[in-house]
């Protein structure tokens, strides 16, 4: 293991940027967007030098630390500010800082007309650097504040325009989900000390072997929930729909491409303790499959663009999960697919920004219609990105998803069945709602009304699309190329071999089955959206209602959890008045009646008084009677 | 064959000086004009307690059993609360000389022409001072009284002028008048316990002398029934004087009714006699059967604490208010007596100075707050006082914290030294039940704080006297004397605690 | 001098400062009061000079006899634990003079009473951490709510004598049963020895089981009123709703530290078994003050009372910390008491601001402000921050120490503690939402943003919140030597990890 000195820069670059852009404050309105974008370009650079670097090393030594300062020191608990490079966590860095790089470019011609541009752009560098502080972090408690950083990142550009109360509300909704899944880390962290006194990776995969199956599944549990949280899974999925109130390049970079998959990266980099607990893995793979068709179904039945898209996000990553909880060649994968998705789904996101851009901020698809022949670009980089999703051959897709579908399948029995069914159908319903999204955005009758002028965004906008685009072509091609990622991956995941497990199923086959179902799907939806109605259809199908509603997870949390919490809450306040500081003045009231009985008493006739001294004496001999009997 | 008494003068000279002072003071009313009549008493008055303090002072280290044949003994007990009565009485006295605190004719009836003619022809009852000072010889007496009778001489030589003086207040003479008869039929009430009491010990003992009474009590076997009977049935007495519960009756009454001035000297020195009776008395002559007695005071001690807090939070009148505020302090006192260690003893000496001097203090400035009617009593009313003259309210704060036994007043050191005393002779109930009861306190005399500081002031609210220079002096003796004690106690402490010797 | 007496004197001689100036020129009586109170911070830091650092025992000790006959002594000095306290308020006192610039402007008496008050109250402060007799230690304690009685009633909002009063009575309640049991901890020392009320004599008695459990209740009760600890807080909502920014920020920032404080100094030290005995319900107590303080911040109405419900929220966390007994809880517990005065101080400042800009309490009447006045906006956003303790703030450390702490030893309390990670989102969020996002309220218009004293003020407190997150080391490294001699006391080690490596 060798030290670098440089780690330190891809997050202090960022983080200094943007600490002085929000100090600066109006100064820098001027040029604060260039100089944010020009940093995470550096950061960018920072990481392919030090990936280049880990290149020409080998064996343990292509991994790389670097020792900050000392933390915190109390009692046997001993944790270093200090980073961590590996194969892992390199792939993250160029993931975040390259498609960052291109989301800053982007945004400058995105945000030109918002007055708040800079502070944007602070954002979004602040979120860079926590971003890499999350992936690079050795220990879990150092992960804990990159992952809490990024939690704070999304809530204020979720919130950027906070001044319309339903971003606010969704921004706060965000970040509540977001500490339900901190709790979960926090619990984690708190349980690995305990059973091997460390919290760092190393620490803990030292200790893993020791530690029995119940601490290790809680561990799994915990950090499964710490996912769930970050990466808008089951059942703390609800947020990241609303979330898409924050400007579209915030929806590409974080909610798509980066943070959301933050999750991954956590169970992947614990894979010790995965590995080690099948409890804990069965967990994991039931929380991708339900995901998966999850956000797959809620996707179908979206008009608005980016939910839509953020729908299909979250059925993405459960596919990403599920793989994570497929045993070591799974993380691979998952990975994989990490990357891939990174990019078509974030190009695909940008091009919804740019539609958005051209029709004025209008989200509903009902209201597109036919714009491929106007935002020409567009719709080629958008078309690519849906060719990649749907795992048609050779799109980047096609490579990470039919190896997940494939591995799923090879779990044998009738739990490979399940899940790779599942992932089949998810694929399906995925050829589905995409289909439906290109179909009426961009293909059928223009259903826009005079007044938009639908236009083709500015070299700035669609520069970085075309980038991602050819990302979204050529990246699983590369990855896949003789296992290039499962071996770079090796050292980190321990993936047992290449291939992937015993084969029960031919490759060939699962890609033949999968691109059959997607055909259908797609098939289905082009002919479902021969005609598309303005206004969604009132009388729709049981199915259709239920996805509309999200399958009512916000009614399930409203009834289960706000409404009672809002009543406890009420009942908490009374009871502070009424019971516990009502029994202080209860006990005032009383002495306070005593003291007037005896003012009673005090009335003032010398008879008696003296009767009360008789009697006094008579109490004494009483008493004394009593001690000397 | 009868031998000629011996009488030490030297030791009993305190005492003797203000007898002597009573009497001039009494010739003074015979042959000097009215004109001058007041200014000469109030000097004799002043002269008297200063020169006997000093007198004191100057023996306070001697030690004498035989000062007169055997009734009086001298020693560093009795002598510190003479000291203390002195002390306390001469500060007293300076709140006296405000004229218009007296009857200018107690033998005139109330509202009647004669009242009105002493009124207009300026008459002021003088004889209020050698009263006075009849008083003080009686609580100079009692702690140091060694037999029975002596005591009870004692306890009527500082009665009866108290019983006289209490009617004597110039305004709502009724309620004074009132007060006093109460005053006096239950004083004689409690005299009749207290001789009782002292027959059935002498029955007992065969002897009116504590020694003997002691010699007795200790024989093996003996039975003490009488002895115990004589024991509660004196105490009655005692314990009235001071204003335990429930021999307390006559205390809000009494310091309502009477002069203000009078009700602060009473409050003080009575207390201090009293109770230094008590202890000689129980340590030297009932110490034998002490665990026969003590369960009596310790409830006699408890319902008095407790008693006098929570009656005293549903008054509103200061002076009542102030009473019962004394009478729990007699219930913390007797946790001295509980205790009846040398610890016990100098903790409630210090106690008693502190408590002492504050209520003359806190007296001293009701004297002080009017309005054209004369003082006015009722605390709604002095809602705002901090604004009006931030002074007094100051000083009345500071009296009141020290009653409650905030920390850096005398009061706290003297709680906290009296609980340590009773808590280390095992009484810990008493403990427990003291700082309950002072919690309970706390909430009428921050009451009071509140009223004067936090309320605004009202049109009817009452204006602040111009103080004379005696007054004044009075109130910043109090003042410091309850701080300094309260920062550096040692001051008194010490002397206390070398003071403690009580002669068998 | 001994430089902590000297620490405990200068404010005083501010006072007679005070005194001599200029009832009217309030601008000259303000300057005093900075002043002495920056003097008195430069001498508390001058402290750390001559403080050995890692080193057991307290140091710069200093004594004097002062009541012989109960060999009461004004004894003096500091360890870890006290002197991080000492510089809390050695800082906030300032802070507390330039941030409420104008608040005893219109109290009921003279702003020179007002900075008097503080001033003496900051000399009590000191004193009550530096104390090293228990005598000594339980007259400040008494002696410190007098000030505070009559800042709160003199130069509060609403029914500020009710309140005061209700805080007077409370304390005082608690400090007469704490009375109760010094007195009976000097009595046993009398009968092995010469009596004593020195702290380290008095941790070497031998006190029967029994008596002790009787002893510790009488100083934790005081304590638990102070803290304040579930059911004993109902007294701080109110006080807080009446007080001046200044006077809660020292309040609730540092005088109920000297609970929390007095938990680890005397109940601790002192009743080691009595301590084992009553942990188990203790944390009970404080898990129910973590989950109800949040809850009932969520539910105020007043921005006043919220703060003051969050804070009951975080004494939970520190009692919790100090009764889980491992060095993690009792450090963490003890920078908790820094970082919470710290945090309550930037929220009941930016709070005050606004209540001062709006003239109004009621989270209600806000809304909208990050558009219009986007510096207290952010302030306040920060503080918040703090206050659900971020990563990356001091809170944060000392929080996750607590919880871990804890955990090692009480796992099941540490869990039901997490629950406050979320709740503290909650109330937090909320309160932001309400005040800073949507559109704006009317009558919030022409609301000014932050000033350059204002920003001077709080700009410190915000340095230090960011700066004791990302290396809390030279507080920790101070902390830690108490926390291990505590240990020792209680006669407690940490649970070692269970999968040995």
């Amino acid at each position: 293991m060798r030290t670098s000195s440089h780690l330190v820069y891809l997050i202090a670059l960022p983080l200094f940027s943007s600490a002085l852009l929000l100090l600066l404050g109006r100064i820098a309105d001027k040029w604060g967007h260039l100089v944010a974008t020009l940093i995470s370009a550096s950061a960018f650079g920072v990481g392919v030098s030090e990936f280049i670097a880990m290149h020409s090393h080998t064996g343990a030594n292509r991994a790389a630390t670097q020792k900050l300062f000392e933390w915190i020191s109390v009692g046997n608990l001993k944790v270093d500010a200090s980073l961590l490079l590996d194969q892992l966590s390199i792939c993250f860095v160029l993931l975040i800082t390259g498609v960052g790089t291109l989301i800053h470019i982007y945004s400058i011609a995105y945000m030109d007309h918002d007055k708040d541009r800079r502070r944007f752009f602070a954002y979004l560098n602040f979120f860079i650097a926590a971003m890499l502080l999350l992936v690079l972090g050795d220990s879990y408690l150092n992960l804990y504040v990159g992952w809490e950083g990024v939690g704070l990142a999304s809530y204020l550009l979720i919130g950027f325009w906070n001044h319309n109360p339903t971003y606010a509300v969704a921004a706060k909704k965000a970040f509540i989900a977001n500490r339900i899944g901190d709790v979960g880390l926090s619990l984690a962290i708190m349980i690995c000390f305990t059973q091997f006194g460390a919290v760092s990776f190393s620490g803990v995969k030292a200790g893993a072997s020791h530690a029995s199956p119940a601490a290790l599944t809680a561990i799994g549990a915990m950090l499964l929930l710490a996912a769930a949280g970050k990466s808008a899974q089951f059942p703390l999925q609800s947020w990241l729909g609303d979330a898409m109130a924050g400007p579209t390049p915030v929806s590409a970079l974080i909610h798509a491409a980066t943070m959301v998959t933050a999750g991954v990266y956590l169970i992947t980099r614990s894979n010790f303790i995965f590995d080690a607990s099948s409890t804990a893995r069965i967990l994991v793979v039931t929380v991708g499959v339900i995901t998966l068709l999850f956000g797959a179904i809620v996707g179908t039945a979206k008009d608005d663009i980016k939910k839509a898209l953020a729908a299909s996000t979250m059925s993405q990553i459960g596919y990403m999960i599920l793989a994570t909880g497929l045993g070591p060649v799974g993380y691979a994968f998952a990975i994989m697919h990490l990357l891939t998705h990174g990019f078509f789904k974030a190009g695909m996101f940008l091009g919804a920004g740019s539609v958005m851009h051209g029709m004025d901020d209008e989200i509903n698809m009902r209201k597109y219609g036919g714009l491929a022949k106007l935002m020409p670009i567009t719709a080629v980089t958008f078309g690519l990105g849906y060719l990649a999703i749907l795992g048609v051959p050779p799109f980047a897709g096609f490579y990470s998803k039919d190896k997940i579908i494939e591995t799923a399948f090879n779990q044998g029995g009738g739990k490979g069945i399940i899940l790779g069914g599942a992932a089949l159908i998810g694929a399906g319903i995925t050829a589905f709602y995409m289909t439906r999204v290109v179909v009426l955005t961009f293909a059928g009758a223009r259903r826009w009304k005079d007044g938009s002028h639908p236009h083709e965004s500015s070299v700035l906008m669609w520069g970085p699309m075309v980038v991602l685009a050819i990302g979204s072509v050529a990246s699983g091609f590369l990855l896949s190329a003789g296992g290039a990622l499962v071996n770079w991956l090796q050292p980190v995941v321990n993936a047992s071999n290449a291939v992937g497990g015993k084969e029960l199923m031919n490759p060939l086959v699962v890609s033949v089955l999968a691109l059959g179902i997607v055909a259908l799907g797609a098939g289905y939806a082009i002919i479902k959206y021969r005609t598309v109605p303005e206004v969604a259809p009132e009388n729709v199908s049981i199915f259709t209602e239920i996805a509309r509603k999200d399958l009512y997870q916000d009614i399930f949390n409203d009834a289960v959890f706000v409404k009672p919490g809002t009543a406890l809450t009420a009942g908490l306040v009374a009871t502070d008045h009424h019971v516990i500081d009502g029994l202080v003045r209860l006990v005032g009231w009383v002495i306070g009646e005593v003291s007037d009985v005896l003012r009673k008493l005090q009335n003032g006739y010398v008879r008696t008084y003296a009767l009360t001294m008789f009697v006094g004496v008579f109490i004494g001999a009483l008493i004394l009677w009593v001690v000397t009997a | 064959m009868l031998t000629t008494p011996t009488l030490d003068y030297n030791l009993l000279a305190p005492i003797l000086i203000v007898l002597g002072g009573a009497l001039l003071g009494v010739l003074v009313e015979g042959f000097v004009g009215r004109a001058y009549r007041a200014r000469i008493q109030i000097i004799i008055a002043l002269l008297t307690t200063a020169i006997a303090f000093c007198w004191v002072i100057s023996i306070h280290n001697l030690i004498s059993q035989a000062a007169a044949v055997d009734s009086v003994s001298i020693d560093g007990g009795g002598l510190f609360m003479q000291g203390a009565v002195l002390a306390l009485a001469f500060v007293a006295l300076l709140f006296f000389t405000q004229d218009d605190h007296f009857a200018p004719q107690a033998s005139a009836l109330p509202g009647s022409e004669e009242e009105a003619a002493a009124v207009l022809a300026g008459v002021q009852m003088t004889e209020i001072y050698p009263l006075v000072l009849f008083a003080i010889s009686g609580m100079l007496l009692f702690p140091v009284a060694h037999d029975l009778i002596t005591l009870f001489v004692a306890l009527e030589v500082l009665s009866i002028p108290l019983y006289i003086i209490t009617g004597l207040a110039r305004r709502r003479r009724l309620l004074s008048q009132e007060a006093a008869l109460k005053y006096f039929l239950l004083g004689a009430y409690s005299s009749a316990f207290f001789l009782f009491g002292g027959a059935l010990v002498y029955g007992f003992s065969g002897s009116l002398s504590l020694a003997t009474i002691r010699a007795a009590a200790i024989v093996p076997g003996a039975n003490h029934i009488f002895l115990l009977l004589g024991i509660i049935l004196m105490s009655v007495g005692l314990l009235f004087k001071v204003g335990a519960v429930p021999f307390h009756s006559w205390t809000p009454d009494v310091y309502q009714g009477a002069p203000t001035a009078v009700t602060g000297f009473m409050a003080a020195c009575t207390k201090v006699a009293a109770f230094g009776a008590m202890f000689r008395i129980f340590i030297v002559g009932f110490a034998a059967v002490q665990n026969d007695w003590r369960p009596v005071f310790v409830a006699i001690s408890i319902v008095t604490m407790a008693g006098g807090a929570i009656a005293a939070i549903s008054q509103r009148d200061v002076k009542r208010t102030l009473a019962y505020s004394s009478i729990t302090h007699a219930g913390f006192l007797m946790a001295g007596i509980i205790a009846l260690s040398k610890a016990g003893l100098t903790s409630m000496m210090f106690y008693l100075v502190a408590y002492g001097f504050a209520t003359i203090g806190a007296f001293g400035i009701v004297t002080l707050v009017r309005d054209s009617t004369g003082e006015v009593n009722d605390l709604n009313r002095w809602a705002g006082l901090a604004k009006k003259s931030p002074g007094v309210a100051t000083a009345f704060a500071l009296f009141l914290l020290s009653f409650g036994g905030i920390p850096l007043t005398a009061g706290f050191i003297a709680k906290f030294s009296i609980f340590t005393a009773a808590y280390a002779s095992g009484n810990i109930a008493i403990v427990v039940v003291g700082v309950l009861s002072s919690a309970i306190a706390l909430f009428f005399y921050l009451r009071v704080i509140l009223i004067m500081f936090f309320k605004e002031p009202t049109d009817d609210t009452v204006t602040v006297a111009v103080p004379s220079f005696l007054v004044t002096s009075g109130i910043t003796i109090c003042f410091v004397i309850t701080l300094v004690l309260g920062v550096y106690p040692n001051l008194l402490f010490n002397l206390a605690n070398t003071m403690t010797t009580l002669v068998p | 001098m001994n430089l902590l007496t000297l620490t405990i004197v200068l404010p005083l001689l501010g006072v007679l400062g005070l005194a001599a100036a200029p009832k009217e020129n309030t601008h000259v009586i303000k300057l005093i009061a900075l002043g002495s109170s920056v003097i008195t911070l430069v001498s508390s830091l001058l402290m750390l000079t001559k403080y050995k650092f890692g080193v057991q025992g307290f140091q710069l000790v200093s004594s004097h006899s002062w009541f012989k006959l109960f060999n009461i002594n004004y004894a003096v000095g500091i360890d870890g634990l006290a002197l991080v306290l000492i510089l809390l308020t050695t800082v906030l006192v300032p802070i507390v003079v330039v941030g409420g610039w104008n608040e005893a402007e219109n109290g009921r008496w003279s702003v020179k009473t007002f900075y008097m008050l503080i001033l003496v109250l900051e000399t009590f402060m000191v004193g009550v951490f530096a104390a090293t007799d228990v005598f000594l230690f339980y007259v400040i304690f008494e002696a410190m709510l007098v000030p505070v009685y009559f800042l709160i009633g003199g130069y509060g909002r609403g029914d500020r004598a009710a309140a005061a009063l209700k805080f007077l009575l409370y304390s005082l309640f608690g400090g007469l049963l704490m009375l109760a049991a010094v007195i009976g901890l000097f009595v046993i020392s009398i009968k092995q020895g010469p009596g004593s009320f020195d702290v380290t004599a008095l941790s070497h008695l031998k006190i029967s089981h029994n008596t002790q459990d009787w002893l510790f209740l009488g100083f934790f009760i005081a304590f638990a009123i102070k803290a304040p600890l579930f059911p004993f807080h109902t007294w701080l909502p109110g006080a807080a709703k009446s007080a001046t920014p200044g006077t809660s920020i020292l309040v609730l920032g540092v005088l109920d530290k000297v609970g929390t404080y007095g938990m680890i100094r005397f109940c601790l030290a002192l009743f080691p078994e009595a301590t084992k005995t009553f942990a188990p319900y203790i944390i009970v107590l404080s898990l129910i003050s973590i989950i109800y303080g949040a809850f009932l911040a969520i539910g105020q109405k007043d921005l006043n009372s919220l703060i003051a419900f969050t804070s009951i929220s975080h004494f939970g966390f520190i009692v919790l910390g100090i009764f889980a007994m491992t060095s993690q809880g009792l450090t963490g517990a003890t920078l908790y008491m820094v970082n919470h005065g710290f945090s309550t101080a930037a929220l009941f400042l930016v709070g005050g601001w606004m209540i001062e800009r709006r003239k109004s309490t009621q989270v209600e009447d806000f809304g909208g402000l990050q558009r219009i006045t986007p510096v207290m906006a952010w302030s306040f956003f920060i503080a918040g921050m703090s206050a659900l303790a971020l990563p990356g703030l001091s809170s944060f450390v000392s929080e996750f120490l607590v919880l871990i702490g804890t955990f090692t030893r009480y796992p099941l309390a540490a869990i039901i503690g997490t629950t406050g990670i979320v709740l503290a989102a909650l109330y937090i969020l909320i309160l932001v939402q309400r005040t800073l996002h949507g559109p704006l309220q009317p009558g919030n218009e022409d609301t000014p943003d932050l000033n350059w004293r204002e920003k001077i003020a709080l700009a410190p407190v915000i340095v230090a919140l960011v700066l004791l997150g990302f290396y809390p080391k030279p507080a920790i490294h101070v902390i830690n030597p108490a926390t291990s001699q505590i240990m020792a006391a209680v006669q407690v080690t940490d649970p070692t990890p269970m999968a040995g490596k």
